[in-house]
């Protein structure tokens, strides 16, 4: 163990045994190289065992780890102990998210938005699926970097929006409807047009930019939904002026 | 996703994406070519730069663009102060809040075009 040690109070609520949450300080080795995950990790290895976090990867792809770390979201996984040392760590579950248990929080609201919108191919045709949708690399760079997303969540804890409207559909579910959108080899624009055009939909969006500012695969969820509103405005032109049109 | 609200916000956010584009690119262009490029070119004399303007603003595509910029920018900003109000809690107040900002937005579109009418 090293001399030194670092401080992260962390947040606690087990429904079970607690009627409010309440914060739990821990002193922790401080190693230059180890990240809160680790951190976390440590404390639950060698001082509590209750203590519950989701984490799986440990590199950044999993999308798993993402907590509110001094208030900020961020993967705990990419966030070293030394860029806070020496003054302790405050780490709490992602708000805008009812909490589960400690740092876990429930995710049912996400998924069943994320499901809404369909994120995969749609075809209308009955093409075998042995055959090949080929691309080309400009089609590929139409949506690759929406395609980025790891669904860690971290953006809708920074979106300001959904504090104040919870029904928003948010934006790494926005930009996923937007990446499928893109994709030359899918014809479901019209089935995800109805729910992104709602209030709920892209339209829920004020521009504050946080989403793109947090997320750490740099997928630009705000630019996606920008994108998408000038889609869902061409189609609601399209279907005022031409109503007997197909869309 | 249980309930979906179907809404026109398409139409009042094509008239806050133009009008931002008025704001921010021709507005401020408008502003220094009258406000000081054409004052200084005119000289000193105040009642010939007057008739000068006039018959600047009265020649028809002048008017339709300078109605166009008003127009678009008042919109771009009744839109903002819609959302920021939405923001500080106000999204209860749905279509009165409509109502007061588009409407506001509206008179003085109407305004600034029959000005320019009747000059």
């Amino acid at each position: 163990m090293p001399e030194q040690t670092i401080t992260l109070d962390v947040f606690r609520y087990r429904p079970d045994e607690d009627e409010r949450s309440t914060i739990q300080s821990y002193d922790v080795p401080y190693y230059e190289h180890w990240v809160i995950l680790d951190a976390l990790n440590w404390i639950k290895d060698h001082v509590d065992g209750t203590l519950s976090f989701r984490w799986s990867c440990r590199m950044g792809v999993c999308g798993s780890c993402g907590m509110m770390i001094n208030g900020d979201p961020k993967l705990t996984c990419a966030a070293f102990l030394k860029d806070y040392f020496p003054r302790a760590i405050r780490v709490e579950p992602l708000v805008n998210f009812p909490v589960e248990r400690d740092l876990v929080i429930v995710m049912d609201d996400f998924m069943s938005k994320l499901t809404s919108v369909k994120p995969w191919l749609i075809r209308d045709d009955t093409r075998p699926m042995e055959e090949e949708l080929l691309q080309s690399p400009s089609q590929l760079a139409a949506y690759k970097q929406f395609s980025m997303c790891i669904n860690c969540l971290l953006c809708y804890a920074a979106c300001p929006e959904l504090d104040g409207d919870p029904d928003f559909l948010g934006p790494a579910a926005i930009a996923l409807a937007h990446r499928y959108n893109l994709d030359s080899r899918d014809q479901g624009t019209a089935e995800r047009q109805d729910i992104l055009g709602a209030e709920e939909g892209v339209w829920g969006c004020a521009l504050v930019g946080e989403c793109t500012a947090v997320c750490p695969k740099n997928v630009d969820p705000a630019g996606a939904i920008q994108q998408a509103k000038v889609a869902v405005t061409k189609d609601w032109y399209k279907r005022l002026l031409l109503p007997w049109g197909k869309r | 996703m249980s309930h979906l609200t179907k809404t026109n916000e398409a139409f009042w956010w094509s008239l806050f994406s133009a009008g931002g584009v008025m704001a921010a690119l021709f507005l401020p262009v408008m502003i220094f070519v009258t406000g000081f490029v054409l004052p200084f070119m005119m000289g000193e004399d105040v009642e010939s730069q007057r008739d000068r303007m006039v018959s600047l603003v009265t020649f028809w595509p002048v008017r339709i663009a300078l109605f166009g910029i008003i127009f678009l920018s008042s919109f771009h900003c009744a839109h903002r102060i819609r959302h920021v109000l939405m923001d500080f809690g106000l999204r209860w107040a749905g279509v009165a809040l409509m109502i007061c900002c588009y409407g506001a937005a509206a008179a003085g579109a109407v305004a600034a075009g029959l000005i320019l009418v009747r000059l």
